[in-house]
């Protein structure tokens, strides 16, 4: 059996002795974009620190291209090819876009000092990032502080970011919330493209038109449980999913 | 006898703690700021505790004009130093708030001399015998009689008034206060007033106790205060009165205990650390 | 002559200790508020070994060594505590470190070490062997600051949860942050111990743990030069104000106030503003 970008296997994760997530399982292939929605409150941002090892899973396992990291740091699931775009952005407000995003592309020297001592350079992750820029279209701002920039231009910043990790496995946490229309529509487009560089990619988004137009399946979930999981137009005709996620009678 | 003495003793350098700790408590609540300045407050307390009765005879009207003047120095200590300072790094105002704290150590030796003030007819001098073999003077009595009743009038007022629940709403969430039309700004002077004037009655006391004011008597509350706040879990009233009493307590051991190995002012620490290094959020945490 | 050299030794020593604080709550942002420890750590290993005769210079490695050892183990419990937590289970690092000293007879408890032998090339060897030293340690942590350790540093100290995102080790980069500013006050109170030949407890207490604070802050957080001009020039104020001893430390307290409420990014910010303005004009 070739095995997938993402295996999730039967995790459950209880805060205080509420269930945010029961028994969730799903896969992520290769060059996959899935959309993951589900109301508010259903445990999408838990499942997504669950991937990237903010947040312990009282059972189940998490395995990424074939190998467990269940039991890995977050810094470690990043090496090894997760990487998280928040839904809150956090840039560096210290530095320049362009410093963002190199240092997000350091590679190992970020694993240890005594590596990092030995490196003054920074051309090449330099010039890395500002493809990533271009590529998200903030090549005429790379040396802008973050403060100088409008929320929309800081959510490609964090994208780009996300990518100088060089990751297998994107998460994208509302990329595209607080964004003006254009804005949302561009960003999506962005996203859809990401696939063709060999990426796979999770969308948690709440923009269901974009997330319809751009993603080929679909993962809903609900009550921390999963509702649904599949083809996006076979989802959006399922009535559990009308019902649950859109308050739509069946 | 030993171990029940101790306990007493614990407990009115609890009292005393828990006097300090209030004001400190509240201004980190409001303001994430360590206020290492309050210390200045209670010994600027002492002083006027014992000037005012030394002048007047009368210890009760010294220790309301203590509480009143040391509650106004407090008020405008906000003003001066930590406001202008909000928008800055917590790391600008602690530092802003050593430097008064050093300065006014200063002021103290220069207004009043080197060498401190004294009771010239020490009052509450009597001893009540609470049992058998173990007798207190009055003037411990009243440290713990007065923290209870100051703390608890306080937490009266928190959870009876309008004032005092919008307080607590602002110590909990700043923001959340202030969006929900709360005047962020009173309840922070009102804060000052109550905290200032509970270090002020400390300082009256312990002048009291060692007969004693001098210029750098806030020295070992000032840090130690800041151990309990965090001991308590920062910003958490509850927390910092029940650190006050426990620090007390174990001081009160921990001198007879393990003074050969550590000093009195260290062993508040390691019990901080061995506290911190299990819960680093402090005994409770915030809420 | 003596005189000069004496204050100008005592500037270096200020310099040494106040750029190794640098590493740790400029670099890489972590607050301390009990780095004179690290100083006594370092003072009372390198007297207790003079004064068995082994010389000056080889003390600094047992010095520095002792203190980063130290330094390794605060910095290992430090990480399970953040920002005002930290500052004040650093503060508690200087208690516990001048309680413990006072209660050890070997390590002339309250008294102290006197009798620390005066070093073999003289006064004027010392100044130059701490001028060196701060050269040395200077060199450092400018490489420090221009590799990628500094600028992995400089996320951690803005923000470390998301420098963790970015991929980077966290605790490993602050450790080492650790190590290398506790080593460097270990060398400090190498040379300090040898400087005035006399050390106790009260050297090594919260005061000067907040003076060197001072420095760093005044300096301008971070900022190598900023913080080697406040240090150089905070050291020798007491000298200055020989006229108003007396005021000595009122003058001090109003100062540091001052210059948080007037210049709260220190020397460095100053001096920047000052560059800005002229290229305005």
């Amino acid at each position: 059996m070739i095995a997938k970008r993402l295996q999730i296997k039967n995790v459950s994760v209880k805060f205080g002795g509420l269930s945010a997530l029961e028994d969730v399982s799903f896969e992520v292939d290769d060059n996959q974009l899935i959309g993951f929605i589900g109301p508010n409150g259903a445990g999408k941002t838990t499942l997504m620190r669950v991937i990237m090892g903010m947040v312990n899973p009282l059972s189940g396992s998490v395995l990424l291209n074939g190998r467990n990291i269940t039991n890995l740091t977050s810094v470690q699931r990043i090496h090894a090819g997760v990487a998280l775009g928040q839904q809150i952005v956090k840039p560096l407000r210290q530095m320049s876009l362009l410093d963002n995003v190199a240092l997000a592309s350091g590679g190992k020297k970020l694993l240890s000092p005594m590596r990092a001592l030995l490196v003054q350079k920074r051309h090449k992750e330099r010039e890395l990032a500002r493809e990533l820029l271009i590529q998200v279209g903030l090549g005429d701002h790379s040396e802008k502080l973050p403060s100088e920039l409008p929320l929309g231009y800081l959510k490609r910043l964090e994208v780009a970011r996300a990518l100088a990790l060089r990751p297998s496995l994107l998460l994208l946490d509302e990329p595209l919330a607080g964004l003006s229309k254009p804005e949302a529509e561009q960003m999506a487009d962005l996203i859809y493209n990401l696939p063709r560089v060999g990426l796979s990619v999770i969308l948690i988004e709440h923009n269901l038109p974009q997330v319809q137009r751009i993603c080929p399946i679909l993962y809903v979930q609900s009550n921390g449980r999963q509702l649904a999981f599949g083809l996006t137009k076979d989802v959006m005709a399922d009535p559990a999913v009308r019902q649950a996620y859109l308050g739509v009678g069946a | 006898m030993l171990f029940f003495d101790l306990c007493i003793q614990g407990v009115i350098q609890g009292a005393i703690y828990a006097l300090i700790a209030l004001g400190l408590t509240l201004v980190y609540g409001l303001l994430r700021i360590l206020h290492v300045a309050h210390a200045a407050l209670f010994t600027l307390g002492g002083y006027i505790g014992v000037i005012v009765t030394n002048g007047s005879g009368s210890f009760l009207l010294a220790l309301f004009t203590s509480m009143l003047i040391v509650a106004v120095v407090g008020m405008s200590s906000y003003t001066i130093i930590y406001k202008p300072l909000l928008n800055r790094a917590p790391l600008i105002s602690l530092i802003a708030s050593i430097g008064i704290f050093i300065a006014s150590e200063e002021l103290f030796r220069i207004f009043f001399g080197a060498y401190g003030l004294s009771y010239i007819n020490p009052p509450l001098q009597g001893q009540i015998e609470i049992l058998s073999g173990v007798s207190l003077s009055h003037a411990r009595i009243l440290v713990v009689v007065l923290a209870i009743g100051l703390l608890s009038g306080v937490g009266w007022l928190a959870i009876n008034t309008r004032v005092g629940i919008a307080a607590r709403a602002t110590v909990i969430d700043p923001q959340m206060a202030a969006s929900s039309g709360i005047n962020v700004e009173i309840i922070r002077y009102g804060s000052f007033f109550i905290g200032s004037a509970f270090a002020g009655a400390a300082g009256v006391m312990v002048s009291l106790l060692n007969n004693l004011v001098e210029p750098t008597m806030g020295a070992v509350p000032s840090y130690k205060a800041l151990a309990i706040i965090v001991l308590g879990g920062l910003g958490n009233v509850r927390g910092a009165l029940v650190a006050s009493l426990a620090l007390g307590i174990i001081e009160s051991f921990g001198t007879i205990y393990v003074g050969h190995l550590l000093d009195r002012d260290s062993i508040a620490f390691a019990f901080l650390i061995m506290v911190l290094m299990v819960r680093p959020q402090g005994l409770l945490a915030r809420g | 002559m003596a005189y000069e050299i004496v204050v100008l030794t005592n500037m270096a020593i200020a310099v040494l200790f106040a750029l190794s604080l640098n590493v740790i709550t400029g670099f890489c942002g972590q607050v301390s508020l009990g780095h004179a420890a690290f100083l006594g750590i370092g003072a009372y290993t390198s007297a207790m070994l003079s004064k068995e005769g082994v010389p000056l210079i080889i003390t600094f490695i047992p010095a520095m060594g002792m203190a980063a050892l130290i330094g390794l183990i605060v910095g290992v419990a430090s990480l399970r505590v953040r920002h005002d937590f930290l500052a004040i289970t650093t503060m508690g690092v200087v208690f516990l470190f001048t309680g413990i000293v006072r209660k050890q007879e070997i390590l002339g408890g309250e008294i102290g070490i006197a009798g620390i032998p005066a070093p073999d090339f003289g006064r004027v060897g010392l100044f130059a062997t701490s001028l060196l030293c701060v050269l040395a340690y200077l060199l450092l942590t400018i490489w420090i600051r221009r590799s990628w350790t500094g600028f992995a540093f400089d996320s951690i100290a803005e923000d470390e949860d998301t420098a963790r995102l970015l991929g980077i080790n966290v605790p490993k980069f602050k450790l080492f942050a650790f190590v290398v500013g506790t080593a460097g006050a270990g060398l400090a109170g190498a040379l300090y111990a040898h400087q005035v030949r006399f050390i106790g407890p009260d050297s090594f207490g919260f005061v000067e743990s907040i003076s060197v604070l001072a420095m760093v802050i005044v300096g301008g957080i971070g900022s190598i030069w900023g913080v080697i001009l406040a240090a150089a020039f905070l050291s020798a104020l007491p000298q200055f104000f020989q006229v108003i001893d007396d005021y000595k430390l009122l003058v001090y307290g109003l100062l540091l106030f001052g210059a948080m409420r007037f210049a709260p990014e220190g020397i460095d910010g100053l001096l920047k503003k000052i560059v800005r303005r002229r290229a305005v004009k």
